[in-house]
């Protein structure tokens, strides 16, 4: 069959349409065709639409420009103190106590903690009756005075669900940072339909110490219906005020990620660290101004802790050959001292042992190389010490981790600086 | 970045959904409908009235919650698309396409490798670039321009039109997330347009006639006229 248009194409009230079907076009244009009433008032019926285009364009010109003016240009450095001499660390136990649990709740897993004024802490966690369960809800209990506060509830997949105007199935690890002018802000993984792949990140605020939470956002981090993103590790303090959170990407393939956020604690940008697959859990402990280090769980065969590097603040990141310490796919938890020197809380591997039954505390000069400090917790192959965080209050070290998923346990040291390192 | 309020999230996510909804729901009812008649629009207007109220009532009670549970928010191309295809329902053509090849494959080529590069197989963070605070405005301008411009020379106007929609909620309100990305792409559409290029594919590869018999765009009066002119050639 062949067919010629002819010069004037009769059908040309509706080539704008018929444009997208050419062999329809083509026979329309050569014989009679019968079309329906509608198609011959294909023609645009919209009068002002070019009107309404340009007020449309320029609205949204105006909103642009109104942004650009009211930007301010952020330093995005480390908040780290130069330190001229690193010296040795040493560690002495002050106290070991359990945060009270919610009544009849028997499960508890992945604390994490906060510095309030006065040498006081707040400590968040999930509880419920299990992993994922639908009762699953985050607490938080509150450190002053040597001792813990009665626990009590911030969010429950229903509140978040409420407050978001979405469905929430299931809420998991809280992650806590408290912003200069002493907001607490505060992420929590809620998940969508499906498992942790489904997840999402919650962004909670509160003004008036812990007391009461806001639901600010679901922070946007993934096009994949902003699902398969998590938190874990303490974010990390910028010069300017700002932080860093490191999160996560799982679904089937895990990496590493940061967002980093102003000292308002509005999101700025958003990195990929490194380029593997298979780590997931970022702790990051910052080296100078624009270095940062990241010690990463470990999901593939290598079994170590992995790890990478920062030259440009964040920006970027390179993969490093990963550290002697073995790393069953559990999560670890860095900190850099105020004076210098890092620690590293990691699940370590004995002959025999189980992955998460022994919690071993290291230390370094340079977050590179690592010695053992001590074990935090050790127990029997197959009991759980895991999910650890830490925590520097004035010269002491507080570190909380899940003890047997049962509670979360809560230990205290007295942090003491001793002969300069060469 | 430049993240929208969770207020403005909510209340467009709520419209944005009802508009998917109600295109669904209306094009499945016009493929039901009489072949030579359209649905009528009183109908059709019964049916977007009625979702529209169905997705602002409160919390479980609205299909945004438990869309968004699974899904989020429905980019801006995609409610401008379906309100396209709405137009096209209201007006009988069931058979025109809005998702024509000209949008479905940048849709379907730009969807490939963001998602890849989502899902870790590739590392060249394009999703973060949604969020640059001078490109990504720009990259919008520059889009709502494009496709005012194609909508007043008349070019694929109402897939242009969506493509406007969707740059200036994106410029005024930064919805649906912030990220351009999502303004302009989600999972839903990239599907729509390769369930579209499959379409198209399939039927371009029929033998001639076939497929416009099938797709029940000439009638037997039309397939005889065919057959004369060719005759006649």
């Amino acid at each position: 069959m062949r067919l010629v248009l002819p010069k004037r194409n009769p059908c040309s009230r509706i080539s704008s349409d018929l444009s997208e079907q050419p062999a329809l076009a083509k026979i329309s244009g050569a014989i009679e065709v019968e079309r329906p009433a509608t198609l011959r008032r294909i023609r645009w019926k919209f009068p002002f639409a070019g009107v309404f285009c340009v007020a449309a364009v320029l609205a949204g010109l105006a909103a642009e420009v109104n942004r650009w003016t009211g930007d301010s240009a952020e330093d995005g450095a480390l908040a780290v103190v130069h330190i001229a001499q690193h010296r040795t660390v040493s560690l002495h136990k002050l106290s070991s106590s359990h945060i009270p649990m919610p009544q009849g709740v028997p499960s508890a897993h992945a604390s994490t903690l906060t510095a309030l004024k006065g040498d006081e802490l707040l400590a968040f966690w999930w509880a419920g009756s299990r992993e994922s369960g639908p009762d699953v809800k985050v607490y938080t209990s509150h450190w002053g005075g040597g001792k813990w506060s009665v626990p009590r509830e911030v969010a429950s997949r229903d509140s978040l669900g409420d407050a978001l105007g979405i469905g929430i199935r299931r809420v998991g690890n809280p992650v806590v940072w408290t912003a200069r002018d002493g907001t607490i802000n505060l992420f929590i993984v809620a998940t969508g339909l499906g498992g942790w792949a489904a997840s999402r990140i919650a962004h909670l605020v509160s003004s008036d110490h812990g007391e009461s939470f806001e639901v600010k956002r679901l922070l946007p981090m993934s096009p994949l219906f902003n699902t398969s993103v998590l938190v874990r590790a303490t974010p990390v303090g910028l010069a300017d005020g700002g932080w860093w959170l490191p999160a996560y990407f799982e679904l089937g393939i895990k990496y590493p990620m940061i967002m980093a956020f102003d000292e308002e604690g509005e999101p700025e940008w958003l990195a990929r660290i490194g380029e593997r697959t298979t780590t997931l859990q970022p702790t990051i402990v910052p080296v100078s101004a624009f270095e940062a280090h990241a010690l990463m769980r470990d999901a593939s065969d290598e079994r170590r802790i992995q790890q990478a590097f920062s030259r440009d603040g964040g920006a970027t990141w390179e993969d490093l050959p990963p550290l002697d310490l073995p790393n069953h796919s559990t999560s670890v938890a860095a900190l850099r001292l105020n004076e210098g020197g890092y620690l590293l809380l990691h699940n370590h591997v004995t002959e025999g042992g189980s992955s998460r039954n022994v919690l071993r505390l290291s230390v370094s000069k340079d977050a590179r190389s690592w010695e053992t400090v001590f074990d935090v917790a050790r127990g029997e192959p197959g009991e759980e010490f895991s999910y650890p965080a830490l925590q520097q209050v004035g010269n002491e070290l507080h570190v909380t981790y899940t003890s047997r998923r049962t509670s979360i346990e809560h230990h205290v040291y007295r942090i003491a600086y001793g002969k300069e390192l060469p | 970045m430049n993240l929208p309020e969770l207020e403005w999230q909510i209340i467009y996510g709520r419209l944005a959904w009802a508009a998917v909804l109600v295109t669904i729901l209306a094009a499945l009812l016009s493929s039901a409908w009489p072949h030579s008649r359209r649905m009528p629009g009183a109908a059709m207007a019964m049916l977007g009235i009625s979702v529209v109220v169905l997705s602002m009532l409160p919390g479980e009670a609205s299909p945004a919650y438990w869309l968004g549970l699974a899904f989020h928010w429905p980019s801006g191309l995609l409610v401008g698309l379906c309100l396209g295809k709405l137009y096209l329902l209201r007006d009988g053509r069931r058979e025109h396409n809005a998702m024509p090849v000209g949008l479905a494959v940048p849709v379907a080529l730009a969807g490939a490798v963001l998602y890849l590069d989502a899902i870790g197989l590739l590392s060249l963070g394009v999703y973060y670039l949604g969020f640059e605070p001078v490109a990504a405005p720009l990259s919008a301008l520059a889009l709502a321009l494009a496709g005012s411009a194609a909508v007043m020379l008349g070019r694929l106007r109402l897939q242009s039109f969506a493509l406007l929609l969707a740059a200036v909620i994106y410029m005024l309100l930064r919805l649906p997330t912030g990220n351009l990305w999502d303004a302009l792409l989600d999972p839903l559409l990239w599907t729509w347009s390769l369930v579209s290029l499959a379409g198209m594919a399939r039927w371009r590869w029929q033998p001639a006639g076939a497929g416009l018999h099938k797709r029940g765009h000439i009638s037997r009066v039309q397939t005889q006229s065919v057959e004369d002119a060719e005759k006649s050639a």
